[in-house]
C-alpha cells in the first residue's frame, strides 16, 4: 500500500468512526449476558427450558439465571438489597409489590412505561393487574408475571354433614369452624407463625382496617381484630399449635385430616387433592356483613434493575417471561396463574374449583402498602405481635397498637 | 563510637518471619479486623440498608437506644439462661458418653463414631429434624409420647413460650454434647493406668476415682472445652431461628438472634450492629480467660 493511500484509509477510518459507535454500540447490545435473579418453590423447576428457547430466537442474548433461595422473602431480599449496595446487583429480578417501595427508595428500580408501551403483549394482561403493579409515583416499573388470591380451603364433606354450606361471612366462618372442631380435629388451621398476616388480613382488613393514620385502631379495625384472636383464645376452634404454625404447618395438618379449613391460595390446590380428593374444596375467604372484604393478592413481577447495562436486553427476556405461552410455561414451574387473559383461558393445571375460586376472589383482592415498613411487619412486627395476643402476653388491642405504631408512630 | 563497632557486627535486620507472617495478618486483616471496624461504623449510624442515601452519624445512639429496649433485656436474659442451660447439659451429657466411651467393649469403636454425627450435622437440618420430631399434628414425639401414655393429647411444644424454650434448648444439648464427649474422651486417653490401678489397690470406689483422679487430670480440658463451647453457643442463633424464629412472641429471642432480626429481618443494620457489639463485649471477658489459658499452656 503506497503511503498516501495508507493515509486515505486511515483518514476514512477516523472519519466514520462516529458512524460506526451506533452499529458497534447495537453489536454489544446484542452480545449482552442478561443475569436474573428467581426463585421457585420447588428448586427442582429450572427455567433452562425457557431460556433456551430465549436465547435460540435472541442469538447474542445470553441469559444467566440465577436461584436465590427465597427463605420466607427475608433470604431474598437480604441479597438483593446487599447486591445493590454493593452495585452488583443482577440486572432484572422477580420482585413482589410488598418491596416496590424500598426499592424505590434505593434508586434501584428502572421505569419501564416507555418499553411496555411499545410491547406487543400489553393488551394481553388485564387493566386490573397493570393498575396493582403501579407505583405510587404512577410510574410502572413491575412488569406482571404471575399472581395468585388467597382463599378458603375448606372439608366439603364435614360442612355437607354439619349441614352447613361454605362460609361467606365471618359468623358463617365461625359456626362452621365450631361443627368441624371434634376431638383432635380443629375448625380452622390458624397461621400464627412467619406469614400468617396474610390469612389475619381478611378478619381485620376485611372489617375495615387500613394502614393509614388511625387505621389500625378505629373501632371496626378492633372488633376484627378481637374476632380473630378470639377464634384461638375463646372459641378454641384452632390447633394448640396455631401460635408457631406456618406455611407447611397448616398444610401438613389440613392434609392429615387435623383442621377443616384452611386459608391460602391456588398453589397449594394440587398437593391438597393428591392427599384428600374431592373432599376439599375452595370458596372466597369470610366478608364482614356488609359483604366488602379484601384479601391477599399475591403478585410476582419481574423488574429491571437501574444500575443494570443491559436493560433493553433485560426488558427482552422479561417480557418474554411474561407473553402468552411463555408466561403458561412459567407458571406451570411456578405452580401459580398466568397473568395473561389468553393464557388464563386455558389453564389446566389446576381442577377448575380452585380456578374458579381465585377468580371469584379477585374483586375483594388488594396488597399490603407500598411503603418501606411493610416487609418488617410481614416478617417480625406482626407474628410477634400476633404470637403474644394468642399467647395472653397482650391484648388485641394492644395488638393493634403496636401495628399502627408500627406505620404511623 | 557505635554499639556495633563496641560488641562487633550488628545482626541484620531479621524480616523472614515477618514475610512469612503477613499474608495470615493480611487475611486477618480482611475477614475479621475491617469488618469489625465496618460493625463499629455502622453502629454509630441510623443505617438502614434500603435508605442508602441517608446514614446519619448519630453517636452512641443506638447505644442508648439499646439501654431502653426492653426486647433487649429480655434476650439478654434469654441469652444467660440459654448459655447456662446448654452448655451444663452438654458437659454433662458429654462427660457421661466419654466415661462409657472410655470403657472397652466389642462395639466401642462404631460407638465412637457414631456419637459424633450430631455434631457433624448441619445446624439448620437439626433444626429443622427437630422441629419435625415436635410437631403438633404429625411429630414423632408426641406419637411415642402418647402410645406410651406419658401424655394424654399432643403437646404443641414449639407453641408455649416454656416448652418452645426448654425444647430448642433439648436440640441444641443433642447437637452439641458430642464435642464434649469427643474432647473428654481424648483426655481421658492420656491418663496414666498405673494411677488408676493404684487407686484400685488402695480400694477407692469408682465414684472416688472419678473425683479425685480423672477429673483433676483432665481439669485442663474440661476448662478449655467449656470456654470454647460457651462462646460457641453464644453466638449461636441458627437453630433457634429455624425452629421458632424467636417465637412464640419473644420467648425464644436472644441477642444475637436480636442483632440478626434487626439487621435481616428490620433491615436496621445500625441498631443491628450495635446489639452485634454488645454481645461481642460481653463475650470478650470469656475470650479473654480463654486467651490467657490458651497462652499459659503455650508457656509451658
Amino acid at each position: 500500500m503506497k503511503r498516501r493511500h495508507f493515509i486515505q484509509a486511515a483518514g476514512a477510518t477516523a472519519l466514520s468512526a462516529p458512524l460506526m459507535a451506533p452499529m458497534v454500540n447495537t453489536a454489544k447490545a446484542q452480545a449482552a449476558t442478561v443475569r436474573w435473579w428467581y426463585h421457585f418453590d420447588n428448586p427442582q423447576n429450572t427455567p433452562n427450558e425457557l431460556i433456551a428457547q430465549f436465547e435460540k430466537e435472541n442469538p447474542g442474548i445470553k441469559i444467566q439465571a440465577e436461584s436465590i433461595p427465597w427463605g420466607g422473602g427475608g433470604d431474598y431480599y437480604n441479597r438483593l438489597f446487599a447486591a445493590i449496595v454493593a452495585k452488583n446487583a443482577p440486572d432484572c429480578a422477580m420482585v413482589k409489590l410488598s418491596s416496590q417501595a424500598q426499592l424505590l427508595e434505593m434508586d434501584a428500580l428502572e421505569p419501564l412505561d416507555g418499553h411496555i408501551k411499545n410491547w406487543a403483549g400489553k393488551a394481553d394482561i388485564s387493566d386490573n393487574i397493570w393498575s396493582v403493579n403501579k407505583a405510587q409515583d404512577g410510574k410502572q416499573y413491575y412488569l406482571p408475571l404471575q399472581y395468585v388470591v388467597l382463599y378458603l380451603y375448606y372439608r366439603a364433606d364435614w360442612l355437607q354433614a354439619a349441614g352447613l354450606q361454605p362460609p361467606k361471612t365471618y359468623e358463617e366462618f365461625l359456626a362452621a369452624a365450631k361443627a368441624m372442631t371434634k376431638g383432635d380435629v380443629s375448625g380452622f388451621g390458624m397461621r400464627g407463625g412467619g406469614g400468617g398476616h396474610d390469612n389475619w388480613a381478611p378478619f381485620v382488613v376485611g372489617n375495615g382496617a387500613t394502614f393509614a393514620k388511625g387505621g389500625m385502631v378505629g373501632e371496626q379495625a378492633l372488633a376484627g381484630n378481637r374476632f380473630y384472636v378470639s377464634l384461638a383464645r375463646d372459641h378454641k376452634v384452632t390447633p394448640a399449635s396455631a401460635a408457631a404454625d406456618g406455611f407447611r404447618q397448616i398444610v401438613d395438618g389440613f392434609k392429615a385430616e387435623r383442621t377443616g379449613m384452611i386459608i391460602h391460595h391456588i398453589g397449594s390446590a394440587n398437593e391438597l387433592v393428591a392427599a384428600l380428593g374431592d373432599k376439599v374444596s375452595a370458596t372466597p375467604v369470610p366478608r364482614p356483613a356488609n359483604g366488602k372484604g379484601w384479601t391477599m393478592f399475591g403478585d410476582e413481577s419481574n423488574a429491571v434493575l437501574s444500575g443494570s447495562k443491559n436493560k433493553d436486553a433485560a426488558f427482552k427476556w422479561i417480557s418474554f417471561l411474561s407473553g402468552s405461552t411463555n408466561n403458561v410455561a412459567f407458571n406451570k414451574l411456578t405452580g401459580q396463574l398466568p397473568v395473561t387473559t389468553s393464557g388464563a383461558s386455558s389453564w389446566t393445571l389446576h381442577p377448575k374449583r380452585f380456578v374458579d375460586a381465585s377468580a371469584a376472589s379477585l374483586p375483594l383482592a388488594g396488597v399490603l402498602p407500598d411503603s418501606p415498613k411493610t416487609a418488617d411487619f410481614a416478617r417480625t412486627v406482626w407474628p410477634t405481635s400476633m404470637q403474644r395476643a394468642l399467647l395472653g402476653q397482650i391484648t388485641p388491642d394492644e395488638m393493634m397498637k403496636t401495628i399502627e405504631a408500627h406505620y404511623n408512630g | 563510637m557505635t554499639t556495633a563497632s563496641k560488641t562487633g557486627p550488628a545482626p541484620p535486620l531479621v524480616l523472614t518471619p515477618y514475610l512469612f507472617l503477613l499474608p495470615a495478618m493480611l487475611v486477618t486483616l480482611a475477614v475479621v479486623l475491617w469488618p469489625v471496624a465496618e460493625t463499629v461504623w455502622m453502629s454509630l449510624h441510623n443505617f438502614i440498608l434500603f435508605k442508602p442515601r441517608n446514614v446519619p452519624f448519630i453517636g452512641l445512639g443506638n447505644f442508648w437506644r439499646l439501654l431502653n429496649d426492653e426486647v433487649f433485656w429480655l434476650s439478654l436474659g434469654h441469652s444467660l439462661v440459654w448459655i447456662s442451660l446448654v452448655v451444663s447439659l452438654q458437659f454433662a451429657l458429654g462427660l457421661v458418653t466419654a466415661l462409657l466411651l472410655n470403657q472397652s467393649f466389642w462395639w466401642r469403636s462404631l460407638a465412637r463414631s457414631l456419637v459424633i454425627i450430631p455434631w457433624a450435622l448441619p445446624s439448620v437440618i437439626i433444626g429443622l429434624t427437630w422441629t419435625w420430631m415436635y410437631d403438633f399434628n404429625v411429630g414423632v414425639l408426641n406419637d411415642v409420647f402418647v402410645r406410651f401414655g406419658l401424655i394424654d393429647k399432643p403437646v404443641a411444644w414449639l407453641a408455649q413460650p416454656t416448652s418452645a424454650f426448654l425444647s430448642i434448648v433439648v436440640a441444641l444439648i443433642w447437637q452439641g454434647f458430642p464435642f464434649f464427649a469427643v474432647t473428654i474422651l481424648a483426655g481421658l486417653q492420656t491418663i496414666s493406668a498405673e494411677l488408676c490401678e493404684a487407686a484400685d489397690i488402695d480400694g477407692a470406689t469408682r465414684f472416688q476415682r472419678l473425683r479425685f483422679i480423672t477429673l483433676p487430670a483432665i481439669a485442663d480440658v474440661i476448662a478449655t472445652a467449656l470456654l470454647l463451647r460457651t462462646i460457641w453457643v453464644a453466638n449461636s442463633l441458627d437453630v433457634i431461628l429455624v425452629m421458632t424464629g424467636g417465637g412464640p412472641g419473644y420467648s425464644t429471642y436472644t441477642l444475637p438472634l436480636y442483632a440478626f432480626l434487626k439487621a435481616y429481618s428490620g433491615m436496621e443494620f445500625g441498631y443491628g450492629s450495635a446489639l452485634a457489639i454488645m454481645l461481642t463485649l460481653l463475650l470478650l471477658l470469656v475470650v479473654f480467660v480463654y486467651v490467657r489459658r490458651a497462652a499459659k499452656e503455650l508457656d509451658q
